[in-house]
């Protein structure tokens, strides 16, 4: 079944990212080593423009979800940017290698992603 | 009403003079009668000039005079003060420079005060955000033909936001009257309302007083009637410039606002029996709840069902937080529903379908086979064939036509007539299921909002976590938002009609920065405190806003939004460039609005609105924020400049 996912379906998001981490009992060896340093440069020409510098998410026609620290396992990872089955964008070889996916994932990795709510004063009401 | 004639009407030897030339060419051919002709013609052919005439026409010819004693525009003030409208937005000129002189000094500038904008656009727009939030219209007025058309994009978010604007275009009617400068020409149309019908419920251009009074009245009962929408009206400078003559059969037809129509009582009670024996009942809505009574009924419908509902927030409908929101969980409340209400509905097909904007754009509904959909609201009730506001044609099984929020209290009652005992366990049981999603919803929420938290450019999760922590303990209103920012939807409590008014309607970006205005203007004699988010580049549509607020004293946060770009179309483009696989550095072109970064807080002083930014540093923001909410407290505006990441 196609994902779908819409301007509200921000949990639905949610939930695909977990499904995805439930596939990717991910083994470190899979992931082919990438250089984060180029993945930063590549993730903030292009992909930051729907998923957010800080891989928070974004919004274009409905939400791009967050890819901080992602637990998509890397063959998904590529398959999404290879052939993304909604409204995402492909990148082709001629954009983008395997390796500067490679890199790109790998930056995902040195992102903070989210930090714990219980304690901040801000989200106290 | 009664109005003194002026004891001696200079104009009447020309008058006559005039109907006798009219008389003789009349012998050879019909004039294009004037309205000064017509009358006296018949009179000329049947008699000969009695001694009063022959006494008028012998006397030396007076002087053009100098003064008059009353104006057309003074009737259509009085017109005006019986339709209680507050406020007259407005940029001068002089296709109405009668009408408004009689505003200013003839009506003593209330009811209506002029407000002064600098754009046509703004004046409607103000309209728009003030009509969602004070529950009735204000007026504007423009030159009929350039002013029109730099009003008509917001007149179009209007018509489609279902939001009543009294449009008031000024014109000059008889060719011969125009002046030899060329501006009357060329301002002068024989039908200036030809382009913005479309997009208006309705309009006229009264060729007498009465026919303004008349027409005056009907305009605003059209406009105020669900479904509401702009409407406009045509002045003749004349007809508001010139004497009024016939003043004692001057008459103001009485305003008797139209009661909205309940839905067919039959039809009330299927739909309960519906909703009642469903196993996952759905309530969509969107822009249902005119005041608070509508989004409490709400309320006590979804209570009493244990439903779920989904809020489309074209208003504030139901509260955030209520725990029967699932506002964010669609395709699974969707998927689940068996049956489905959906109350005034602005897109009714996109609400409950997946549309995949692709090079092969596809869809497919979100909802399972079998599902009963009910729709419920007004919006079928008045169409026109356009533009295409209307959306994609659903499969609906029921279509009821009704007004939303006037039918609510019978349905209440007839799905409580149908509610026994043995149904209590089984909806309390769906219900905790609902609160506890809507639970761990908010909880989602404020994690997600935390990722890059201390980054430059600031996340719109942290701005609006931040924002919101320095409002809420105040009687607060948000009265617009930047496109896709769901956070104050998903993170505030937005639990009163006022929290928040619903969106442009058109997609017509310059909406935000002058329709905010508008809401606060609004807000302002019930001391709310007002805030917008507001994108750089609807910001840039209309910067001039700013004065406006600046000299009425209208207090108003602007939280700009600054992603230094028209970032939806950002996007966009770089979809389009990987379509063609042409790389990712291009994007940006013709995107952005950078070289140079557009200093919003400069702009805003320039404007004579308090200042501050660029803000980029994340901590900086609630120190910030605390000064422009004093500054707003005080009674007037201020703007605070945020550099944030792109959504
Ligand atoms: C034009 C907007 C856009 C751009 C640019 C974009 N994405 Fe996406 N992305 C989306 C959207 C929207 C989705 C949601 C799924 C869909 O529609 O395909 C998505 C989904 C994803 C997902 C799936 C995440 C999940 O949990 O399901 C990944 C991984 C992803 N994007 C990575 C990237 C990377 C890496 C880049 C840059 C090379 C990128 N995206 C560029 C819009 C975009
Ligand atoms: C009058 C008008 N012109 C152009 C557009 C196309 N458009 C849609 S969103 C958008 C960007 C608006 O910029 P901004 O307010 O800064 O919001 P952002 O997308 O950056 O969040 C534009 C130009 C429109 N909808 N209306
Ligand atoms: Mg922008």
């Amino acid at each position: 079944m196609r994902k779908v996912f819409n301007l509200f379906g921000a949990t639905a998001m949610a939930a695909s990212l977990c499904s995805g981490g439930l596939a990717g009992v991910a083994r470190a060896q899979d992931v082919p080593p990438g250089d984060a340093a180029n993945g930063k440069r590549l993730y903030l020409a292009t992909c930051f423009v729907c998923h957010g510098r800080s891989g928070q998410g974004g919004a274009m026609n409905g939400p791009a979800p967050i890819l901080a620290k992602t637990a998509m396992p890397f063959d998904g990872f590529k398959a999404q940017l290879r052939q993304p089955i909604n409204e995402m964008p492909a990148y082709s070889e001629a954009v983008m290698s395997d390796q500067q996916i490679a890199d790109v994932y790998a930056f995902l990795q040195t992102l903070p992603g989210p930090l714990p709510t219980k304690d901040m004063a801000i989200f106290k009401d | 009403m009664s109005r003194r004639r002026p004891p001696h009407d200079p104009n009447r030897r020309k008058f006559l003079k005039s109907a006798t030339l009219a008389g003789a060419a009349a012998v050879t051919r019909p004039a294009a009668a004037s309205a000064q002709s017509v009358a006296p013609r018949a009179n000329l052919k049947a008699a000969a000039p009695g001694p009063i005439q022959i006494a008028l026409e012998s006397s030396p010819p007076e002087k053009d005079p100098q003064t008059q004693t009353t104006s057309g525009g003074d009737f259509m003030v009085d017109v005006l003060k019986t339709l209680d409208i507050d406020y007259l937005a407005m940029n001068c000129a002089s296709s109405f420079r009668g009408l408004h002189e009689a505003v200013i000094n003839y009506g003593k500038n209330v009811k209506p005060e002029i407000l002064t904008c600098n754009h046509e656009e703004i004046a409607v727009a103000m309209g728009h955000g003030y009509a969602k939030m004070e529950g009735k219209p204000l007026a504007m007025i423009c030159h009929g033909v350039v002013g029109l058309q730099h009003a008509t994009m917001a007149m179009y978010n209007a018509w489609c936001d279902r939001v009543p604007v009294y449009c008031i275009g000024g014109n000059i009617l008889e060719a011969n009257k125009r002046g030899n400068s060329t501006a009357e020409w060329v301002h002068s149309a024989v039908d200036i309302a030809a382009g913005v019908r479309d997009y208006t419920k309705w309009d006229d251009q009264p060729a007498s007083l009465q026919h303004f009074a008349e027409s005056a009245v009907r305009a605003y009962k059209i406009a105020t009637t669900p479904p509401m929408g702009p409407v406009l009206l045509s002045l003749d400078a004349e007809l508001q410039e010139n004497p009024i003559k016939d003043a004692e059969t001057l008459h103001i037809p009485k305003l008797s606002k139209v009661v909205p129509p309940q839905a067919d009582s039959g039809a009330i009670a299927e739909v309960a029996r519906l909703l009642v024996n469903a196993e996952a009942p759905l309530i969509v809505v969107d822009r249902m709840a005119r005041t608070q009574a509508g989004m409490d009924r709400l309320v006590e419908l979804a209570e009493l069902l244990q439903c779920a509902v989904m809020d489309r927030f074209g208003r504030t409908n139901f509260p955030s937080r209520h725990p029967l929101n699932q506002t964010f969980r669609r395709n699974a409340v969707v998927g689940q529903a068996d049956v489905i209400l959906a109350i005034e509905m602005n897109d009714h097909w996109a609400a409950l379908n997946a549309f995949h904007d692709r090079i092969v754009r596809t869809s497919q509904p979100l909802y399972k086979a079998g599902t009963k959909i009910i729709s419920l609201g007004l919006r079928d009730m008045y169409l026109k064939a356009n533009y295409q506001d209307f959306g994609r044609f659903s499969d609906i099984d029921m279509s009821v036509a009704g007004d939303g929020e006037a039918t609510l209290p019978a349905l209440i009652e007839a799905v409580k007539k149908l509610i026994d005992g043995g149904r209590k366990a089984a909806y309390e049981a769906r219900g905790k299921r609902y609160a506890a999603a809507r639970f761990a919803m908010l909880e989602q929420a404020k994690s997600d909002a935390t990722i890059g938290w201390d980054s430059t450019p600031i996340t719109t999760g942290r701005m609006c976590a931040e924002v919101y922590a320095q409002i809420k303990d105040e009687d607060w209103s948000l009265v617009g938002n930047t496109i896709g920012n769901t956070w104050p939807m998903r993170l505030w409590n937005i639990d009163k009609i006022h929290r928040w008014n619903g969106g442009s309607g058109g997609a017509g970006v310059g909406y935000n920065a002058p329709a905010s205005l508008g809401a606060a203007l609004a807000n302002k004699r019930h001391g709310r405190l007002t805030v917008t988010f507001n994108g750089d580049g609807d910001l840039l549509y209309v910067p001039s806003t700013l004065w406006t607020a600046a000299h009425h004293r209208i207090p108003l946060l602007y939280i700009v939004q600054n992603n230094r770009a028209y970032h939806q179309e950002y996007m966009y483009l770089q979809a389009m460039a990987n379509r063609h696989a042409r790389g990712i550095n291009n994007a940006h072109i013709g995107t952005t609005i950078t070289d140079p970064n557009v200093d919003f807080a400069t702009v805003a002083r320039g404007f004579g609105v308090y200042g501050e930014g660029p803000i980029t540093d994340p901590k900086e923001l609630a120190p910030a924020l605390k000064r422009a909410i004093a500054v707003v407290k005080r009674g007037e505006p201020a703007l605070i400049d945020v550099v944030t990441d792109p959504r």
